[in-house]
């Protein structure tokens, strides 16, 4: 029993219908830390190579992580994994609110689904007491209302993780929804939810969470909570949250405007966070214990239809389903928002499909008769209505768009994946990589494709020159390692980002909780690296190799030059990106293929994939010796 | 009454620090199922939390047929435990419904230590005097 | 001639240093100079600052701060 965890897990077969408690065990534990750890180290051994994302023998798991519960700076996360559906790789999503601390207050650490229900099923959970029961009444429903039914039949004081139709439907991109508007979003782990049949996840924990030193961590907590209260950039994160920078994207000209074609939207002061405040905000919203409170609860109504509430939007879908769609009201974004949160579809593969499908119609690649006779304008709300019911009910093109990117590009021809913004199929995050040469290189990198929350590099970029390709490769490789910490132990990054609480406090904070006295950084930062290898061999192991022949976006990136605003005339080339790929692969020790080489993987303590790789012969070949460290912290030197 | 705690439900952003605190002061757990204080959550409309704290109305201390529950000179209600016979008279009196069951079987309330209001950042929970 | 604090955390504390008090500095300047111009003067490159707020509410580079106003800079968010 290790303080700081619940203390136990639980297998679910669902073809079986049986529930296997087991502890958790301590060598895992400290092994692996949770959330991100303990998915990617499951999927890698336990779901055959060639099994279906959507079929019986992928793995969801679901982990709260040791922050979770505690009193102790956003200890709030949940980290639902799987081999993803979208991607064809180990992909995961974490989402806060208030998940996660129930598990653990009901004495779970780790739930691992297997298998496909015959009918709708959610699991219950009630400390000991876990059940699996018929999701009939429910399935069909959207997010909120599922929720809503749920609470309704089974007490206010439980917490819920469900998925909507979309999820159901098995669209590629589908999310998981909980606590009427935070969501596991990327990756599409509501599809491998919805293909076990698995409508939802319901918790009620009333147990003690047990702790190492509980004073030392109120202490401390407590001193934390007062220094960040008078911070500066508190403030301002508690009023306006992350829709604040929409302004300071667009200046800086990296904002997604009508499918990344170009990275200023003029009309964004009608979308930004000022606006939200102004017109929609009813509360601002917490995760578990967080004073940062950045989340904003919204109502927002467009003429003819009636009056929605949404949770944001926030800055991503502020970008993607903003000016990238070429919406230009904040209740037009609040709305599509809320389509997307209902259907249980992330709003940035979302935002970002529509996009895609706006520029195709606009072009005439798509026409009327494909969109059963609608059009696809851009900063149309009806458009939009009518495609997102045709992607979750898979009607026509919709069902190659549910399926994504490759598959939809194939069915509207016309050399339409130049037009798809992604990587590995993950729907490109709200930042155009252009004029950020390390953003472009960080999503080529991620190990989930396109998403920013792996490495996130514009201060870096503007800093060392927007134009400079070469030394941000090993800043990325560092950011890849430190950022997934935060994922492995569930905890919240923005106190880390934005109040200036140290990397080091937070691991002090893990002592307290669990008593690993000798838990250090480097230990952390190790198991990272150790996560990101095992991903990349997986990835290789499932797809086949070479791995860089995955690591690149879609032509607009580095054939368009981006055509008006701050980063007018930003341009980067194929060997523009090779060279960057060249830096980073060299950096991480991998070799110039982009498969992992035996001296990196035998250096992380990675036999088996040594033994995985080389049986397909998907090892790479190093040039130069192994970097002894991989990844370099960067400094910043304007600031 | 010359103490209370000032709610101001506006203000409330669902972050349950209070809850947490309020186990750890009172029962040196984290555990915030137990504490003397809930949030109700109004969602998905009108979209606001309201937290419900105890205002010693006495609602506890009329319903116990042994006097277990009384006021002290501030005006805070207290139980002694020696005095209650485990009845359940008083759960179902609370207007506030935060009069907590113990695992003895005894109501467990709000004494105001405070210590909501000093992790409360919004000022939705005030120390009032 | 007016006064404004202005204050910063992050990465933009070391702008205001070494006349900051932790995170705020006490900054003069003529009436109708903009932020961005006082901000030049003092040697915070306007660049570097994501958002800024004057007492609680969000404002342009180009708001001209009235005396008395607190100040408030954020650099860019730290990404996702």
């Amino acid at each position: 029993m290790v303080p700081g965890f619940g203390g136990s897990t639980l297998r679910i077969d669902l073809s079986g219908g049986t529930v296997t408690r087991a502890p958790l065990d301590p060598a895992f534990a400290r092994a692996w830390l949770g959330g991100r750890g303990y998915v990617d180290k499951i999927v890698y051994d336990e779901v055959p190579r060639d099994a279906d994302p959507l079929g019986p023998e992928n793995r969801l798991v679901v982990t709260p992580g040791v922050f979770s519960g505690h009193f102790a700076p956003s200890g709030s996360k949940c980290c639902f994994g799987a081999v993803s559906p979208l991607t064809n790789g180990a992909g995961d999503s974490t989402v806060g609110g208030h998940f996660g601390p129930e598990l653990k207050f009901a004495g779970y650490d780790l739930l691992v689904f297997e298998g496909i229900a015959t009918t709708p099923t959610y699991l219950f959970i009630d400390d000991d007491r876990v059940e699996l029961r018929d999701a009939a009444a429910y399935w069909g429903h959207g997010t909120m209302d599922a929720e809503r039914m749920l609470k309704e039949d089974l007490g206010e004081d439980v917490e819920i993780a469900c998925i909507g139709p979309a999820g159901e439907n098995l669209v590629s991109f589908a999310c998981i929804g909980h606590d009427y508007g935070r969501q596991a979003g990327r990756c599409g782990i509501g599809a491998v939810m919805g293909s076990k049949r698995l409508k939802a996840i319901v918790v009620r924990g009333t147990k003690a969470l047990p702790v190492h030193d509980l004073p030392a961590l109120k202490a401390s907590t407590m001193e934390i909570m007062k220094r960040t209260a008078q911070h500066p950039n508190m403030a301002p994160w508690q009023k306006y949250g992350t829709a604040m920078f929409i302004g300071w994207s667009n200046e800086h000209g990296v904002y997604p405007a009508h499918n990344f074609q170009t990275t200023y939207f003029e009309r964004h002061p009608g979308i930004d966070g000022q606006t939200l405040v102004d017109r929609l905000l009813v509360s601002h919203k917490a995760c578990f214990g967080c004073w940062m409170n950045c989340g904003k609860y919204s109502r927002a109504s467009l003429p003819g239809r009636e009056a929605v509430y949404v949770e944001g939007p926030e800055y991503e879908t502020g970008a993607l389903c903003g000016g990238n769609c070429g919406f230009d009201q904040i209740e037009q974004v609040a709305y599509v928002n809320w389509l997307f949160d209902r259907a249980g579809i992330d709003t940035m593969t979302g935002g970002g499909m529509a996009a895609f499908a706006m520029e195709c119609y606009e072009k005439g690649l798509i026409t009327r008769d494909r969109l059963e006779g609608h059009e696809m304008r851009w900063g149309s709300i009806e458009d939009l209505e009518h495609f997102v019911d045709m992607l979750v009910e898979r009607r026509g093109i919709g069902d190659a768009f549910a399926r994504g990117y490759a598959s939809a590009a194939a069915q509207i021809g016309g050399g339409a994946e130049r037009l798809a913004c992604q990587v590995k199929g993950q729907g490109m995050s709200g930042y155009d990589g252009r004029p950020a040469p390390g953003m472009l290189l960080s999503y080529m990198t991620a190990d989930i494709g396109a998403h920013h929350n792996r490495s996130w590099t514009i201060t870096m970029d503007e800093d060392l020159g927007k134009n400079v390709l070469t030394g941000k490769a090993k800043v990325v490789v560092h950011l890849q390692h430190i950022r997934p910490f935060f994922d492995t132990v569930s905890c919240c990054r923005l106190f880390w980002g934005e109040v200036d609480v140290s990397d080091e406090e937070h691991i002090a904070a893990i002592r307290m909780m669990t008593g690993w006295h000798d838990l250090t950084l480097e230990e952390i930062l190790l198991l990272s690296e150790r996560v990101w290898n095992i991903n990349r061999a997986h990835y290789l192991e499932r797809n086949g190799g070479p791995g860089r022949r995955f690591d690149y976006p879609n032509a607009r990136f580095y054939e368009e030059e981006v055509p008006t605003g701050p980063s007018q005339g930003a341009r980067l080339t194929l060997e523009d990106l090779d060279l960057m790929l060249d830096e980073y692969y060299a950096a991480r020790g991998w070799g110039k293929d982009g498969n992992p080489s035996r001296e990196v993987l035998l250096d992380l303590g990675l036999d088996t994939c040594v033994a995985n790789l080389e049986r397909e012969g998907l090892l790479g070949t190093l040039t130069e010796p192994l970097p002894p460290v991989r990844g370099e912290r960067y400094k910043p030197k304007a600031f | 009454m010359s103490v209370k705690i000032q709610v101001t439900p506006e203000r409330c952003t669902g972050c349950r620090l209070c809850r947490q605190i309020c186990t750890i002061e009172k029962f040196g757990e984290t555990n915030p199922r137990r504490s003397l204080l809930r949030i109700e959550a109004l969602f998905p409309a009108p979209g606001r939390y309201v937290p419900h704290v105890c205002d010693q109305c006495g609602a506890c201390a009329d319903a116990c047929p042994n006097g277990a529950i009384s006021p002290q000179e501030d005006g805070v209600y207290v139980v002694d435990d020696e005095l209650c016979t485990q009845c359940g008279a008083c759960f179902d009196e609370c207007p506030e419904e935060v009069l907590m069951e113990g695992a003895d079987e005894v109501p467990y309330k709000c004494d105001y230590c405070w210590a909501c209001t000093e992790v409360c950042n919004t000022g939705a929970l005030v120390r009032a005097e | 001639m007016i006064a404004v604090t202005i204050k910063a955390g992050g990465l933009l504390t070391d702008y205001l240093r070494p006349d900051a008090d932790a995170y705020s500095r006490r900054v003069e300047a003529r009436d109708g100079e903009t932020l961005r111009q006082i901000l030049e003067a003092i040697g915070v490159p306007p660049g570097h600052v994501a958002v800024a707020t004057a007492n609680g509410g969000k404002i342009a580079l180009d708001y001209a701060p009235r005396d008395g106003d607190e100040i408030t800079l954020l650099p860019p968010v730290q990404g996702g």
